[in-house]
């Protein structure tokens, strides 16, 4: 079996969807099964990326949810490849996208896996499932602590539920995973890291709150 | 002052609005736009404006100043179309990067005391009831996000369906 890993961050490195990738690929590897890696971080997808695609059996994406959706680099590649699957003879690809969000809950991510859902309609493959990751702003832990521990230790239990359906080429609802960890903890956490971050690039901490123009204080 | 963030072309937004637009800034595809890297550089190197100097660059302000954004878009997926989606991923700017917790989720603080009303029309002609049920939950997501005082969908199958309604 043909499986795509993709990538749908446009950050071209370190980036928490191609940590999931990198974990993930390890539940699916195994010598029957081959194993294509892209990073989709351009809005517009080479000829022999688009050619590896539509020769593949599974297509698993993950990718950062922005302003509620599919980030728009993303959209244009999808679009290309819509073209791509609908014009070639029928084929059934299955389609299993993993979506990450800053925010804490899981259930962010809903809106991003349907458009992903009416996507696969649209270029006539098959959906398989949907995984929605909330809480991804503590994604990188994962490079330190094993799965299976710490605040994503269902991870390991949701892979092995996901792999089990993509090695199937079977389909399932979508899984729901925010981390165990208090919501007021990680929202503290994250004031901390963005205080941090702007002292680092030489701004104070109240630059946080600058206004460009004349817009009203809150 | 009105915010019009559009994909169609000059002819189809000149047969939507003959008069000159007065107090609006029209946000169209007329030039090249980078797509957002996911660098937060909105936030933590220049905040409330965009690192990437395109004409895109200051969403964040012209967001600020408005009380109305109106989005006319083709309906992508149940979602925005790539051009009107690049522009509002660029937009965010004008949030600020701290969690605020709103009927028990999680969303950005804002950056301003504004809230404009939110206007959204999707155009196509085949465009499925289940898109229709995600477009619909992604512009109150969107409303909620953006800090917007209200919100309204429309759908159309063409543009010459919104003549004479879009204003």
């Amino acid at each position: 079996m043909k499986i795509a890993l993709i990538n749908g961050s446009p950050k071209r490195e370190d980036s928490a969807s191609g940590l999931i990738l990198k974990i993930f690929k390890d539940f699916v590897a195994g010598d029957e099964n081959e194993i294509y890696e892209l990073h989709f971080c351009q809005p517009q997808l080479k000829k022999e990326e688009v050619a590896q695609l539509t020769d593949c059996d599974v297509l698993i994406f993950a990718f950062p949810l922005y302003v509620d959706g599919i980030p728009s680099h993303l959209l244009h590649c999808l679009r290309q490849l819509e073209w791509a699957f609908t014009a070639q003879a029928a084929k059934e690809i299955m389609v299993y996208p993993m979506v990450n969000c800053g925010f804490y809950e899981d259930v962010h991510n809903e809106l991003a896996i349907e458009m992903m859902e009416n996507w696969t309609v649209r270029a006539g493959l098959k959906w398989g499932q949907g995984l929605a990751i909330g809480g991804g702003g503590m994604l990188s832990i994962l490079k330190r602590i094993p799965l299976g521990h710490g605040p994503f230790k269902k991870l390991e239990a949701v892979f092995k539920k996901l792999a089990h359906h993509v090695l199937n080429r079977s389909s399932g609802e979508t899984i729901y995973i925010t981390p165990a960890f208090p919501r007021f903890l990680y929202k503290l956490l994250a004031e901390v890291g963005w205080r941090r971050s702007i002292k680092a690039n030489g701004l104070t901490r109240k630059d946080l709150f600058l206004r460009v123009g004349r817009g009203p204080r809150p | 002052m009105r915010v019009i963030i559009s994909d169609l072309g000059n002819d189809d937004l000149e047969r939507l609005f003959p008069q000159p637009l007065t107090d609006t800034i029209l946000v169209k595809n007329d030039g090249p736009i980078h797509h957002c890297l996911g660098c937060f550089g909105c936030w933590v190197k220049t905040p409330g404006a965009c690192v990437i100097r395109d004409p895109y660059g200051d969403m964040g302000e012209c967001l600020s100043q408005c009380t109305e954004v109106l989005i006319i878009s083709k309906c992508y997926y149940g979602g925005l179309s790539p051009f009107v989606k690049n522009v509002v991923d660029r937009s965010i700017p004008y949030i600020h990067p701290y969690f605020v917790i709103k009927n028990g989720r999680m969303h950005h603080r804002s950056r301003y005391k504004n809230h404009f009303d939110l206007k959204v029309w999707f155009y196509g002609d085949d465009i499925t009831a289940k898109e229709k049920q995600t477009a619909e939950k992604l512009v109150k997501a969107n409303a909620i996000n953006m800090h917007a005082s209200k919100y309204s969908v429309t759908f159309v199958r063409d543009i010459a369906e919104m003549e004479g309604e879009v204003r």
